[in-house]
């Protein structure tokens, strides 16, 4: 299939459910709400037509404004992929764990959650990997993120 | 090397009589056979690796490498330490005989090196985690600063008392 025919297949499929998102590049990349994510990504995987049964990666963004959580699949009977983001809120942001559709978020998930501080409804082992065990200083891949030996590269005027 | 530490020297019929202090005889010892504990991290152990090769022959200086710290006197970090790994640098470091000795090598070592901005997981500055006796910029130093390296300290080895153990 090509990058069309995927965009208009995931829409029929999931009408209302999904968003397209205007990005510019070839690939479809489609906004999705966290209450709908589980399904969404049964669903993607499961239709015979799309068979999504790769996570590529799963990751997070802090905008300045809100924060993102994406997941980028990959089809690889049919050599398709797509994107999915989730936009989310400062305040307590959370999304359901996709561990039991994908084993591959397992790590993934556990490294969204503590480098971005965002909760993963739904995880057995949500332990830190990544920073030290005895961390407590926070998320630092967040924009606003300090630390008292925390030195952000100066901005240079152009 | 009768020429390089305190000695008196007295010849008597087939032989010679050499007299020298205690103190003199145990740090030449100790600064010509320094056993250095491996721990390369990052680009710089390619650089200590080469030293330790024909090449530049770590050799010749009495120098070599043990996995172990329980018979090194000397620890050569070479790299990047990040926050997760500094705990068990300093276990490491720890666990060595005493008198003990650690070079820095390399900018990362030093102070966080390219990873000074931006980074929640580097440490800036190996000196938080353990004593350093000897630093060597360069990024990575070559082979021949990582030799001169070790030879300052093993001046500085020679230059100590015993009553400086103490201490």
């Amino acid at each position: 299939m090509t990058h069309d025919e995927v965009k208009t297949c995931i829409q029929n499929t999931f009408s209302g459910k999904l968003t397209l998102l205007d990005t510019g590049r070839a690939e479809p990349v489609f906004e999705v709400k966290a209450a709908d994510l589980r399904d969404v990504a049964r669903a993607l995987r499961d239709d015979p037509t799309l068979r999504f049964d790769y996570l590529c990666n799963l990751g997070g963004t802090d905008t300045g404004e809100r924060l993102e959580a994406h997941y980028h699949l990959a089809s690889v009977a049919n050599g398709n992929r797509v994107d999915l983001k989730i936009f989310l809120s400062y305040e307590n942001p959370s999304v359901p764990s996709v561990r039991d559709i994908w084993p591959a978020a397992n790590w993934y998930e556990r490294e969204m959650w503590e480098l971005f501080g965002i909760n993963v409804e739904g995880h057995d082992n949500l332990t830190r990997f990544l920073l030290p065990e005895d961390w407590d200083q926070g998320h630092p891949m967040r924009k606003n993120w300090d630390a008292p030996d925390f030195v952000r590269l100066p901005e240079f005027e152009a | 090397m009768i020429k390089k530490i305190p000695v008196y020297a007295e010849r008597i019929p087939g032989g010679s009589i050499v007299t020298t202090s205690l103190e003199a005889v145990l740090h030449h010892g100790q600064a010509s056979s320094l056993w250095y504990l491996l721990f390369g991290t990052a680009c710089c152990a390619i650089e200590l690796m080469c030293t330790g090769a024909s090449r530049y022959d770590f050799d010749r200086l009495g120098m070599i490498f043990r996995a172990s710290p329980r018979q090194s006197d000397l620890i050569i970090v070479a790299g990047t330490i990040t926050k997760k790994m500094a705990p068990r640098l300093r276990r490491l470091h720890d666990q060595m005989a005493e008198p003990r000795y650690v070079i820095a090598m390399g900018g990362c070592t030093i102070k966080g090196g390219p990873f000074y901005y931006d980074s929640y997981a580097v440490e800036k500055g190996v000196d938080h985690i353990v004593p350093v006796d000897v630093y060597i910029p360069g990024c990575p130093p070559r082979p021949e600063s990582l030799l001169e390296g070790c030879l300052t300290l093993q001046k500085k080895i020679k230059q100590q008392k015993l009553s400086d153990w103490q201490k």
